[in-house]
């Protein structure tokens, strides 16, 4: 566990700054500072937080605010299959179970003896779940002011990008990694980065049948 | 709300679980390479396009030779982070 702990350090330095907006996005709302603990307590899902906040935020009923997280997080559905050769997921490793934390796992487990892998991906998300909720709890205390120092900010918001450039070099020569890579971001650049993600999910499936209908 | 709350967890949680952990369930191809790609790109790379991404692409490659040079990913991130962000002061 310790070798994941310390590989969830890029991680935690990525978290820190957006869950510290969050915490501070949350109170601002005017929600109960127990309330917006909770929700990075329980759901550890970055993007649809800040989605469901915004939209009880602005009025939106309830049920449906937590709909519409739900569906930024229909990629997610297609970690585990992708981590299930060098890892079976229980509860504890689903609970954990990032983008982040999905793609420093991807490029690490299969390097490792299958019985340091479980230890290793609990203490990669445990890393970066202490460091989530740790930025929520001074983003609602009103902790914002620590990014203020100039450049801090911007340059801890670089850490993830930074992050997954690293783990997506090995596959930058991969033709259907590439095309999906293409589908996101032309998607992002429309405002629909969720959908452009889930369906660079859908290429990848895609893209394995079809490279076994060619083989001999 | 806090149904609402509740919901969004357990919902999330299924997606992250069930799909894991069944036997004859998902394949998933090469949607692991796939993921990682789209994630950096859109990570990296916010709309509209902009000189913001000539910055990107400058901190992108401080990363890259941070992690040819000293061989550790946390370290090249901390470069690649640090450099983004003097680069903003400019």
């Amino acid at each position: 566990m310790k070798r994941g702990l310390r590989a969830a350090w890029p991680i935690a330095l990525g978290y820190f700054p957006v869950a510290v907006a969050f915490g501070a996005l949350g109170a601002q709302a005017g929600l109960s500072p127990l309330w917006v603990q909770l929700t990075s307590l329980l759901v550890f899902a970055g993007a649809s937080q800040f989605a469901l906040v915004g939209l009880l935020a602005q009025g939106v009923p309830p049920l449906l605010a937590a709909l519409l997280g739900l569906l930024l997080n229909l990629r997610h559905a297609f970690y585990g299959p992708a981590l299930r050769p060098y890892l079976r997921g229980g509860p504890l490793e689903a609970f954990f179970l990032t983008d982040e934390v999905f793609a420093v796992a991807l490029r690490a487990l299969p390097g490792l003896p299958p019985g340091e892998r479980r230890g290793y991906f609990l203490g990669l998300g445990l890393g970066a779940y202490l460091s989530w909720n740790l930025g929520t709890a001074l983003g609602v205390l009103g902790a914002q002011g620590l990014l203020a120092f100039p450049g801090l900010g911007e340059a801890l918001s670089f850490a993830l990008p930074a992050l997954f450039f690293l783990l997506a070099l090995p596959h930058l020569k991969n033709p259907v990694a590439l095309l999906a890579g293409g589908v996101a971001l032309g998607f992002h650049l429309l405002g629909q980065t969720a959908w452009g993600l889930f369906l660079a999910g859908v290429t990848g499936l895609l893209g394995e049948g079809f490279g076994e209908r060619r083989r001999p | 709300m806090t149904l609402a709350l509740l919901l969004l967890a357990l919902g999330t949680f299924l997606l992250r679980f069930l799909p894991w952990r069944a036997e004859k369930g998902l394949r998933a191809g090469q949607a692991g390479p796939a993921l990682v790609v789209a994630l950096f790109l859109v990570s990296a790379f916010g709309p509209p396009p902009s000189s913001e991404w000539l910055r990107a692409l400058l901190a992108l490659l401080g990363t890259y030779i941070g992690a040819r040079l000293t061989g550790n990913l946390g370290l090249a991130v901390f470069l690649g982070a640090g450099l983004y962000g003097l680069l903003g002061l400019l």
